[in-house]
């Protein structure tokens, strides 16, 4: 076991740095931002040359990627994928409706803050954000991961209490199985 | 022996699945007994939106019930509004709608190309469909501001005139994208693996197809010709010269070829839009959007998207805002009541594949 | 403008139905209006006598100030090209219907959709129940006397800085001594005042 300082702070960066250069995300089109994942991904803004690629299952992926507004029975299944995920595990809220409703500001079926429910590393404003403004977002998240910054899934952790009573403010039928890492 | 039936979950979190949807299955070994389609998760309420909005509020709400094809909605509202309160459309303005109407098609339909084939495992297309599909998106941008949702098309018109020598570079993106169409057949239409795959899966009996609510490309591709623009023709298509291409079959290969072949007509048509297009407005006078008032009435009102017949029911009840707008997608149909029924002895492999056929989108299934 | 055929059908329609209000509202488009009752008799009659096979649309809307709600069916005609749209009025206290998935199995979705928006029994459904809302314990959505952004509000979390979102002719009016830059006059919507 190390437990020099420095030898932490060096084995710190090299893990900062392999996990900002490989960040998987999950193939879950929340919303309808979804669209401009695939030119994303494709070959014109060809997203993979920054580490970013999907995954198909949560439990191999890093980013859980809010592509715009959640409506109360997506956000059950986000949750449920975002406890699944496995750490490290990163939030990029994309859309404006991720921040403050957007143009659904008044609809009764969609939440109008994601970051009251799960921890948000990045937001990305637009409706919808281009594709350039998602590579964007990512490498701010890069840099946050580098800096040590992106630490939203140890909030999560410290402050479950506080989001899970959010939560089941919002999910009348709370039939979920308890977060237990 | 009889096998043992298990439930399935397909979705939401799925990469196969067209959108955020659900399909439960119930299978016996790997083939599909029953299927039911577990929608809602994208209702936003739109049509609740609506009824508190201004009319001329709508129209940004309108255009996101479908993300891939956004402009046949505003279309239809904008025809709606017109009918309603008898507005005049300008020549000009019809044109470049339909212009504007058939590179949605074509977006559409190069989206559709990368879904299909990844569906199949054919990860290479989407690489260069939806590469391709970014040539238009640039061409919308510079009409009107937007990638993806454009809210161009408003009632006594459109929004913005043609940028200056617009009609080149449209000429020249289209020249490209049909030079492109021979290595489409080669990578994915003359493909053995996707011909395999798709010739004899997901077949919708021909005799029933009308009786469905079969529209669009599934209903062409049982050879049945049926088309909005030839049944109901709107805006300048009965002065357009153009084949609705049709396939027997009624399987995902018939459906695949029709698009392929609605793709190439789509690239005629916007040549003879540019070609006819006369000089003009492109805008009669638009009332004052914080105080219009539409008069009672009410109008049902269609159009031909990519994935069949697009119908808004617009009711005026002579107020600022609508009494109501009752949207019909054209994968409502297609995604729930249908979709149950082709599934039932298909193969798990292949349910995202005809989900995929069948263009199911899941925003205009629940709004 | 050519209504030849659109008043054959009123014709036939009227023969059959006499107590059907039968309007041509324009080229193409035929508007019912329907006791209840005679809604299933008169949508058979129409599917198998007079071609209208596709079933492209059934909605509903709200008369809260009659107190009722309105069935609406809207069936093409192939053949013909003609669109019958089929309307009736039912009590809004105790919405019941009769299902008509017998004759387009397409129609059982939006019964499910109309069941859970407004409100409608369906008789004859056995499919109704949640379909698209989850756990939903209010009004009928869909119902004009629900009040969407009171219960946005009273629900979900809003974000303050949103408060000038509320009515836009308001923030106009507010802002109506603004002076628009003269690049902008040409395109502004404002110039029809004036």
């Amino acid at each position: 076991m190390i437990n020099d300082k420095y030898a932490n702070k060096i084995v710190d960066i090299i893990q900062n740095f392999a996990r900002k250069s490989s960040l998987w995300v999950v193939a879950y089109g929340t919303g309808c931002g979804a669209i401009e994942i695939p030119p994303t991904m494709t070959s014109r803004y060809d997203a993979e040359r920054f580490g970013i690629r999907g995954s198909a299952t949560p439990r191999q992926a890093d980013v859980l990627l809010i592509t715009g507004y959640l409506s109360t029975k997506t956000l059950k299944r986000v949750i449920r994928t975002y406890e699944q995920m496995q750490d490290p595990k990163y939030v990029i809220g994309f859309g404006s409706c991720t921040i403050n409703g957007g143009m659904y500001w008044d609809s009764y079926n969609t939440i109008k803050a994601l970051d009251q429910y799960l921890p948000v590393d990045v937001f990305i404003n637009g409706c919808m954000p281009r594709p350039e403004a998602v590579i964007s977002g990512f490498i701010k998240l890069q840099e946050l991961i580098k800096e040590g910054k992106a630490n939203g899934a140890q909030k999560y952790k410290e402050n479950l209490e506080w989001y899970r009573e959010n939560q089941r403010k919002v999910i009348k039928n709370w039939k979920m199985p308890d977060y237990n890492w | 022996m009889r096998e043992k039936e298990t439930t399935l979950y397909l979705g939401p979190q799925h990469p196969g699945v067209t959108g955020n949807m659900m399909v439960k299955l119930k299978v016996a070994g790997d083939t599909v007994v029953k299927a039911e389609t577990h929608v809602g998760y994208l209702h936003r309420a739109f049509e609740k939106l609506m009824e508190v909005r201004s009319w001329m509020q709508c129209f940004p709400i309108v255009c996101r019930i479908c993300v891939p094809e956004p402009d046949p909605n505003e279309e239809n509202l904008a025809r709606a509004v017109e009918e309603i309160e008898g507005r005049e459309v300008p020549e000009r303005a019809k044109y470049i709608r339909v212009m504007v109407l058939e590179l949605a098609r074509m977006a559409s339909i190069l989206l559709w190309m990368g879904g299909q084939s990844g569906s199949a495992g054919l990860y290479t297309m989407p690489q260069w469909s939806v590469g391709d599909r970014d040539y238009i998106l640039d061409l919308f941008e510079e009409l009107t501001g937007g990638r993806v949702y454009h809210m161009y098309i408003w009632p006594g018109g459109v929004r913005r005139d043609l940028p200056e020598g617009f009609e080149d570079r449209v000429l020249k993106t289209l020249d490209y994208l049909e030079s492109r169409l021979p290595d489409y057949d080669h990578l994915m239409f003359e493909n053995a693996i996707f011909q395999k795959r798709a010739k004899g899966v997901g077949v919708i009996p021909k005799e029933k197809a009308l009786e469905w609510g079969v529209v669009g490309p599934p209903l062409r591709g049982c050879g049945i010709k049926h088309d909005v623009r030839i049944d109901e023709p709107y805006e300048v298509y009965d002065k357009l010269d153009f084949i609705v291409p049709t396939y027997e079959g009624g399987d995902v290969w018939a459906r695949a070829m029709v698009r392929r072949q609605e793709f190439e007509q789509s690239i005629s048509i916007i040549r003879q839009v540019i070609e006819k297009m006369p000089k003009g407005d492109y805008y009669n006078k638009v009332p004052n959007p914080f105080n219009w008032i539409v008069p009672p009435g009410e109008a049902y009102v269609k159009t031909e998207s990519v994935r069949g017949e697009f119908g808004y029911y617009v009711v005026s009840d002579g107020s600022l805002k609508p009494r109501r707008i009752h949207v019909r997608g054209a994968a409502y149909v297609h995604g729930v009541s249908l979709l149950e029924k082709i599934l039932v002895g298909a193969n798990i492999a292949d349910v995202s594949f005809i989900m995929n056929s069948l263009g199911v989108c899941p925003p205009e299934i629940e709004r | 403008m050519n209504l030849e055929k659109e008043n054959k059908f009123a014709k036939q329609i009227n023969e059959t139905f006499h107590s059907a209000v039968v309007k041509v509202q324009r080229e193409r488009r035929i508007i019912v209006e329907l006791r209840s009752d005679l809604i299933p008799p008169f949508l058979s009659f129409a599917k198998e006598y007079l071609s209208f096979i596709h079933m492209a649309h059934y909605s509903c809307v709200d008369w809260l100030e009659e107190n009722k709600f309105e069935l609406v069916f809207m069936l093409w005609s192939y053949e013909e090209d003609v669109m019958l749209i089929v309307k009736t009025k039912i009590d809004r206290e105790k919405p019941e219907f009769v299902t008509i998935k017998h004759l387009w199995p397409q129609a059982e979705t939006y019964e499910r959709e109309i069941h859970e928006m407004y409100g409608v029994d369906f008789k004859g459904n056995d499919r109704l129940g949640e379909f698209i809302l989850e756990d939903w314990d209010d009004l009928p959505p869909m119902r004009r006397d629900f009040d969407t952004v009171k219960y946005a509000g009273e629900h979900y979390f809003t974000r303050p800085g949103r408060e000038d979102a509320q009515d836009v002719r308001e923030t106009i009016a507010r802002h109506s001594g603004e002076e628009i830059p003269d690049f902008a006059k040409k395109y502004s919507i404002r110039r029809d005042e004036e």
